[in-house]
């Protein structure tokens, strides 16, 4: 399956790819459009501090077989035909036993436009599926400029990964700086949006 | 081989399709009392709150059992287990011989044993049967007293509170969730509670129900209060269901003690869910601790084995999850009780209403409470249940090598 594959070393943190995220996953899709919509777009990647490298990305992985999926208690995450892990957000309860089950810990909990009556439900990375129905990469992908996210074929496996990836977020939650954007022009709009 | 399964929920069904990966030929009977089972007991709370509708509660379609290849027994009670003629006895008079025995009957809601509990309008929720007959106790009710603030008897609370009820929630301790928080993260779950207008009373209990022909009417508390109800909701945890075994040797309400390999005494009946005793991943001893993913895994394991693996439990480690509302406690490991020889990180942000607190014991994280911002839960639980190293700082430049 073609999947999203992260580069941290050549992560520079400059959140783009968060903002594009947002803004793909709102209702307009519109940069500006987005900024207004009664429900605030949420990115669905995160980016830490990292010790060596200014930043690092970290998203989805579409675990196979998924952790998250065999601890919902509501049914509502599922693998699509085309390989994604995926969230129904007309079955999701927003009860968090997703939160316990993630190694990556990349889920996070908000109001959803799509949703019933625009409630909070779990929130992650579906790898763009209207993008790519049009042939298209995901949108955190065209707006990394250094090549930190690169679209493609991954086959190896992600469990050795994830425990140490699992070690290098447990650290960065213990640096008590925060991750700041290196590009400034770009802060006024991530700040509105993550 | 012949295999028999009692439970089809959890604990019974992951078990039951390991099992048919394990071994494609045999025979796999599946016995439940509930007529319809596969359904997903956590949602009894939503769906009396009304944030889903009935038709989502089920897990698996119409033909799930057919299209695995198992034989249901649905809507029949086991009530007997002869371990000396390998035969499981149906309240209907049916027998079923086995090969391999899996018990993964869960439990039941216990009651405290007060004057007046077989009053009309006193209730238990554990399945859809005690939801049907809440939903239809509930009318003309106005004050319902919910006993218990564990996690199910919180969420019901809320629930109830939603449907517009006046909801007393009483908790015995000083707190709710006494075994999973300590008193910052109560705290912040107390309050959480009263702005959703729950009334809770801590350090209280009911000592009798009153009723008026036949329909309760009051409780009265230890204090020697009266709390006027017309409904009487008691969660006050469980007891594991293993009346079957009575005379075996192999259980009691307790649950039924396994080994590493999910094997009660008698090699040939394995044991899973809300009605086993598992060893615990950080704790010495073995007890029960009911949830859900916890009761899938252990099936898993459990039917690997009866089908000829040999497959180790590691060992459970309490996990628990609270959301109310968008309020969220995450929480596992060892609870307050157990970390008093451990190492605490705590920082709260009062503003953002977020809390976090650590136990390491000897460079290892061994309790997690998360209060707000939940999302990493996942990282710290994996920390935990590997025993990785958590103190010394990894460079992501180590990732991806
Ligand atoms: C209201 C509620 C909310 C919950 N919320 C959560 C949550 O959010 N997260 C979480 O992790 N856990 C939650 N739990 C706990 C979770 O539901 C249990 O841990 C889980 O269902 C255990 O699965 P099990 O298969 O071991 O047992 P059960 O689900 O109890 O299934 C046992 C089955 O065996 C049947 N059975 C019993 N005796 C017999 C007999 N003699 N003959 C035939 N059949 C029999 C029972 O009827 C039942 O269908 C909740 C529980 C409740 C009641
Ligand atoms: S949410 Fe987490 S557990 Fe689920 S598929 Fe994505 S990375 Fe894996
Ligand atoms: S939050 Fe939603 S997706 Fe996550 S476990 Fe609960 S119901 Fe499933």
């Amino acid at each position: 399956m073609k999947t999203v594959i992260v580069r941290p070393e050549r992560c520079v943190g400059c959140w783009q790819c968060r903002l594009a995220c947002a803004v793909e996953h709102s209702q307009t899709k519109d940069l500006a459009a987005a900024l207004g919509e009664g429900v605030r777009p949420r990115p669905r990647l995160r980016i830490y501090p990292g010790r060596q490298h200014l930043a690092f990305p970290n998203k989805c992985r579409h675990c196979e077989p998924a952790p998250c999926q065999a601890v919902c208690i509501a049914g509502a995450i599922h693998r699509t035909p085309r390989g994604t892990v995926d969230i129904d957000p007309g079955k999701c309860i927003n009860c968090a036993m997703c939160a316990m089950a993630c190694p990556f810990g990349v889920l996070t909990y908000a109001s959803l436009y799509k949703a019933p009556d625009h409630r909070a439900v779990a929130l992650k990375c579906d790898q763009c599926p209207e993008r790519e129905a049009q042939g298209r990469v995901p949108a955190c992908v065209e707006a990394c400029k250094v090549g930190a996210l690169t679209y493609g074929e991954w086959q190896e496996t992600q469990e050795d990964k994830g425990r140490v990836l699992a070690q290098a977020v447990f650290a960065s939650l213990q640096s008590p700086r925060e991750t700041e954007p290196s590009l400034p022009d770009n802060l006024r709009v991530w700040r509105l949006l993550s | 081989m012949r295999y028999v399964i009692i439970g089809a929920s959890a604990a019974g069904q992951a078990a039951a399709e390991t099992l048919r990966q394990w071994d494609p030929q045999g025979s796999i009977t599946v016995i439940s009392d509930e007529a319809q089972p596969l359904y997903s007991r956590p949602l009894l709370t939503y769906l009396l709150s009304g944030e889903i509708r009935p038709e989502k509660v089920w897990l698996k379609g119409a033909d799930y059992f057919q299209e695995w290849g198992f034989e249901a027994r649905l809507g029949e009670e086991v009530v007997q287990v002869v371990p000396a003629d390998r035969e499981v006895r149906l309240a209907s008079g049916r027998v079923c011989p086995y090969d391999r025995l899996l018990i993964a009957s869960g439990a039941r809601p216990k009651v405290p044993g007060i004057p007046g509990e077989d009053l009309e309008g006193v209730f238990t929720l554990r399945n859809l049967a005690d939801w049907r007959r809440l939903e239809s106790g509930l009318e003309g009710v106005r004050q319902v007293v919910v006993v218990g603030a564990g996690a199910v008897g919180l969420k019901t609370a809320d629930a109830l509170m939603r449907r517009g009820f006046e909801v007393t929630l009483l908790a015995r301790g000083a707190q709710p969730l006494s075994r999973m928080l300590d008193a910052t993260a109560a705290a912040m779950l107390m309050d959480a509670v009263a702005t959703m207008g729950i009334d809770l009373r801590c350090h209280s209990w009911p000592v009798a129900l009153k009723g008026d022909g036949g329909r309760v009417k009051k409780l009265i508390l230890n204090s020697g209060e009266e709390l006027p109800a017309q409904a009487v909701l008691f969660s006050v945890g469980v007891t594991a269901n293993v009346d079957f075994l009575e005379g075996t040797g192999l259980g009691d309400p307790g649950g039924i003690l396994v080994d590493r390999k999910l094997r009660s005494r008698d090699p040939r009946i394995f044991a899973a869910g809300d009605c086993c005793r598992p060893h615990h991943l950080l704790s010495p001893g073995q007890w029960p601790y009911h949830i859900w993913p916890a009761a899938v895994d252990q099936g898993r394991v459990a039917g690997a084995n009866m089908g000829g693996g040999s497959r180790l439990y590691p060992g459970l480690l309490p996990q628990n999850s609270l959301s109310l509302r968008g309020f969220k406690i995450i929480s596992g490991g060892l609870g307050p009780h157990d970390t008093k020889d451990c190492e605490i990180v705590a920082e709260l942000d009062q503003s953002r209403g977020h809390y976090r607190r650590l136990a390491y014991r000897e460079g290892r994280l061994v309790g997690l409470t998360l209060v707000g911002a939940v999302a990493h839960a996942g990282i710290y639980f994996q920390l935990m249940a590997q025993g990785l190293p958590a103190p010394e700082p990894v460079t992501p430049g180590l990732l991806w090598g």
